[in-house]
């Protein structure tokens, strides 16, 4: 059984359907790109899955849970992880207090209340990786914005949940800092599923397996980067924005 | 190494306190003064309580008062049976109902004859009706300004019940000619040492109480939830059920200062649930510093001991909220993090390396 | 059955006395964004405006109305401009530094007017009752019932129909580009609170007869404007309408069957329950969470 099943997907905000009946299967350990042009419902998939957007139809099974249902919180609990398009960190806690608030194995308020540990080598490791062990005890509110990135993406991996849903990752990085993010995901691949939401064909090239391409709230293709790149119904989704490599 | 040298410095901020508090009753055996340093101690308790939900969770309570308030009347209903000259009618009842035409004790009146109960009361109570609002509120999650409108007519709206109701709670006037607090053979005098370090211990036990909690990792979710608190959510906590506890933890300590405060003033009235009493205690918080405990306790000492001595003049005693008010809104304009955040700053200063790194600042974040 | 008509008109005319407490706090939240706990005080201010005017130069109540407009909305307008045009964008802080302005209008009434109560006299011609369908009811409330109505609908040309409306609600949606397009934001913004204040100040003017003035008597109703903007939904003028119309009957037939205080009480209770169920308020449909 697969992972996560999304099954004829419903949204609905104000009378406007950003979803019309979306499905998607994603099986353990599997990096999926999610494209399509803009308004295809890209970040709506994402919000829904995680619990932010409710369906009106349909349903989602993560695990053999129905979660369309249940608060995010449980739906984090299950191992659902999430990175929102603006990188959003606690910025008046330091670095490494963000990434034991990202820790969250136990979450209960009366099993938190023992004293903090104060050096976590995992949490350390995580901010050596992403190259902010110098910045550990500067609130995240005084970093940059390429490094407020990779501190949430380090959060997301302190999280270590088994799905981990990625909102243009590569937003405002230099080319160095998308390769970087590009060797992540494939390291993450295997043991976490990952679903990543990208504009920038380079990185997907990079990183896919298997794309699946979004229209107007609905899965319009899904196969590998060739096989899209060729694909008649996405060249026609696309034309007007020039195609989908220029996107 | 600057980390370390600040947590030094907090860590001799707080023992100096404590030293000085305790050394009060050594150095002043006025018993007119004790009691009104008392009334200072109780105070910053009720600032620290608010220091927690407001500072650290971000929840601005402006109902605080409500808690202190019931904590207060837990006290005194317990006191006022304890006066024995002062009761008629059968079964002793107390003044007011007589004059009133109560004919007995009422049913929730009966459990007060034991001072243990309703010092039980005196936390619970408060506690539970924190509960109560919290599931209420943050499971809706209903959050900022929202949270300090629905605590503010929560406030006004007991007040006015209590006013109302006076047949069992005294009315405008309250509960007046209480009987000391007897606990193990010891009396609390209003005016005697004894209270004065209960209300001395009331204070520090709150610091502690609040260092564990910010110190755990409950606190360090607490001050996440104050950032962002969409965001803690798709980490898997449950954030209403931290608020509800900062809340609640909040309205316990307000409850224990409420019941010292009808001890050391010897009478609980509907002002103890005032707006003003509320507001006062946001100001002590906002002008020491909210996000810090010590920063919460020191504002409220410094403003209340200013007013204190303030309030012997004549003039002052009317300009005083002129001078409140037009202080309130300076610290909100020019000094959102109080005055402990001239002390850290200046720590940070000393400690820090000239040539240190800039850090640029980020544009607000945003979820979603 | 004249029970029942009796206890609906007491409902409406106190529903419309909420919502003339609440229209300008609704309308500088709605817009703004601006919580302003000073509302009751620019109210009392009103109060006091009228006692003033009526005790010092014998001008009666209705007189006095638009002048007191002027009066409180210009208390407003300098507000805004050394306080509150430099905590946009900080709800929070604007409720904190609005209360303490709060605090500080009261005292300065008490200190200035003194701190016993006062009393506004009702013009002569409106204490008799008017027999309406075989009630009596107070030409008095009745006249409030109709300024109200007359507020409302001046409002809603306000804000929907006249240019100043257009860019007020420009800048709602987006100050920022509002800003591009030439709109003076920073003056919107002025004139919306001066509004809103003044609205405040002939509230005050007009239920200063039914009970007495006193510097601390906007309290009660800052709390009561606050209820019927929470249940009403924000944003929504229709919402503040129809919220008050609600509470002001529920007030009413609660306060039947027990007093003012009680039925006071259990508003409260039904609005924190409503909030349960339908934080964004009653009257506003559901928008993208986010």
């Amino acid at each position: 059984m697969a992972l996560l099943e999304v099954k004829g997907v419903q949204v609905k905000f104000n009378g406007f359907l950003a979803l019309r009946g979306l499905d998607l299967k994603i099986e353990a350990g599997e990096l999926r790109c999610l494209i399509g042009p803009n308004g295809a419902g890209k970040t709506t998939a994402l919000d829904v899955i995680c619990g932010k957007a409710r369906p009106s139809v349909g349903e989602i099974v993560f695990d053999g849970h129905k979660t369309s249902r249940l608060d995010e919180h449980r739906i984090a609990r299950l191992g659902v992880g999430r990175k929102f398009q603006v990188p959003s960190v606690f910025r008046e806690l330091t670095v490494r207090e963000n990434l034991d608030v990202a820790q969250s194995k136990t979450a209960g308020v009366f099993r938190n209340l023992g004293p903090r540990k104060r050096h976590d080598p995992a949490l350390q490791r995580l901010a050596e990786f992403v190259g902010l062990a110098d910045e550990r005890d500067e609130p995240a509110g005084n970093l940059s914005h390429g490094q407020t990135q990779w501190l949430e993406i380090a959060m997301l991996m302190a999280q270590d949940s088994r799905l981990i849903l990625l909102d243009e990752p590569t937003a405002g990085m230099t080319a160095a800092e998308t390769r970087k993010t590009a060797e992540l995901c494939r390291r993450l691949k295997g043991q976490h599923s990952l679903i990543v939401v990208e504009h920038d064909m380079g990185f997907i090239r990079e990183i896919g397996d298997v794309i699946s391409v979004m229209h107007q709230g609905r899965l319009l293709a899904q196969g590998t980067v060739a096989e899209i790149e060729v694909d008649p119904l996405v060249k026609e989704a696309y034309l007007g924005s020039g195609g989908i490599s220029h996107a | 190494m600057r980390q370390l040298l600040l947590s030094r410095a907090w860590i001799a901020g707080y023992a100096l306190l404590a030293i000085a508090i305790l050394a009060v009753p050594v150095a002043i055996d006025d018993p007119y003064l004790l009691n009104k340093f008392a009334r200072y101690l109780i105070f910053a308790t009720l600032a620290v309580a608010l220091s927690l939900s407001w500072g650290y969770t971000g929840i601005l309570n402006l109902g605080q008062a409500v808690s202190f308030g019931l904590g207060s009347y837990c006290m005194a209903m317990a006191l006022k049976l304890k006066t024995m000259p002062i009761q008629t009618g059968t079964g002793g009842l107390p003044d007011f109902m007589v004059w009133n035409n109560v004919p007995s004790l009422p049913w929730f009146w009966q459990p007060f004859h034991s001072i243990g109960v309703a010092i039980a009361a005196g936390i619970a109570v408060p506690v539970g009706l924190a509960l109560i609002l919290g599931w209420f509120i943050f499971r809706a999650r209903v959050a900022g300004v929202y949270v300090s409108i629905i605590t503010l007519a929560l406030l006004v709206i007991i007040n006015l019940l209590i006013i109302d109701q006076q047949r069992f709670t005294g009315g405008f006037n309250g509960l007046t000619d209480l009987s000391d607090l007897q606990v193990m053979g010891i009396d609390f005098d209003p005016y005697s040492a004894a209270t004065y370090y209960l209300a001395a211990g009331a204070l520090i036990l709150s610091l502690i109480v609040g260092l564990a909690i910010i110190n755990s990792k409950t606190g360090l979710i607490m001050q996440a939830i104050r950032d962002d608190e969409t965001r803690v959510r798709y980490f898997g906590y449950d954030v209403a059920a931290y608020q509800i506890f900062a809340l609640s933890v909040s309205a316990g300590i307000s409850g224990v200062a409420g019941m010292l405060y009808a001890v050391v003033m010897a009478f609980a009235s509907p002002t103890f649930l005032s707006v003003q009493l509320s507001l006062s205690i946001v100001i002590w918080c906002a002008v020491g510093g909210r996000a810090s405990l010590i920063g919460a306790a020191i504002g409220a000492l410094l403003v209340t001991g200013i007013q204190g001595s303030l309030s012997e003049t004549p003039i002052f005693l009317n300009t005083w909220l002129l001078i409140m008010g037009a202080l309130f809104v300076a610290v909100v304009l020019l000094l959102p993090k109080g005055l402990i955040s001239l002390v850290q700053s200046a720590i940070t200063l000393f400690s820090r390396p000239v040539a240190d790194r800039t850090a640029t600042p980020v544009n607000k974040t945003m979820v979603g | 059955m004249v029970e029942a008509f009796n206890q609906i008109l007491n409902g409406l005319s106190i529903a419309s006395i909420l919502l003339l407490v609440s229209l300008g706090l609704a309308i500088i939240y709605g817009s703004m964004g601006v919580i302003n706990l000073a509302h009751g005080d620019f109210l009392m201010l009103g109060a006091y405006a009228v006692w003033f005017l009526q005790s010092t130069f014998g001008i009666g109540l209705l007189p006095c109305l638009g002048l007191v407009f002027v009066i409180v909305g210009l208390v407003g307008w300098a507000i805004e401009r050394t306080l509150i045009r430099h905590l946009y964008g900080r709800p929070l802080d604007t409720l904190l530094a609005t209360w303490g302005i709060g605090i500080i209008l009261q005292q300065a009434i008490r200190l200035s007017a003194g701190a016993e109560l006062r009393y506004v006299k009702m013009p002569d011609y409106l204490i008799n009752p008017i027999n309406l369908f075989g009630t009596d009811i107070s030409a008095y409330r009745l006249m409030i019932f109709g300024v109200t109505l007359a507020l409302l609908v001046a409002t809603y040309l306000l804000i929907f129909r006249s240019n100043f409306g257009m860019r007020l609600r420009a800048v709602t949606q987006n100050a920022e580009i509002s800003r591009c397009f030439g709109i003076n934001v920073s003056q919107v913004y002025a004139l919306t609170f001066a509004y809103g204040a003044g609205l405040a100040g002939l509230a005050g003017a007009l239920v200063s007869p039914l009970k007495s003035v006193s510097p601390d008597m906007g309290t009660g109703y800052v709390v009561d404007a606050f209820l019927v903007v929470v249940m009403g939904g924000v944003q929504s003028l229709f919402g503040t309408v129809a919220s008050a119309g609600m509470l002001g009957q529920l007030s009413t037939w609660f306060a039947f069957v027990s007093n003012d205080t009680l039925a006071r009480a259990l508003v409260f209770s039904l609005v924190l329950v409503m909030i349960r169920f339908r934080p964004q308020g009653l009257f506003v449909t559901q928008v993208r969470r986010g």
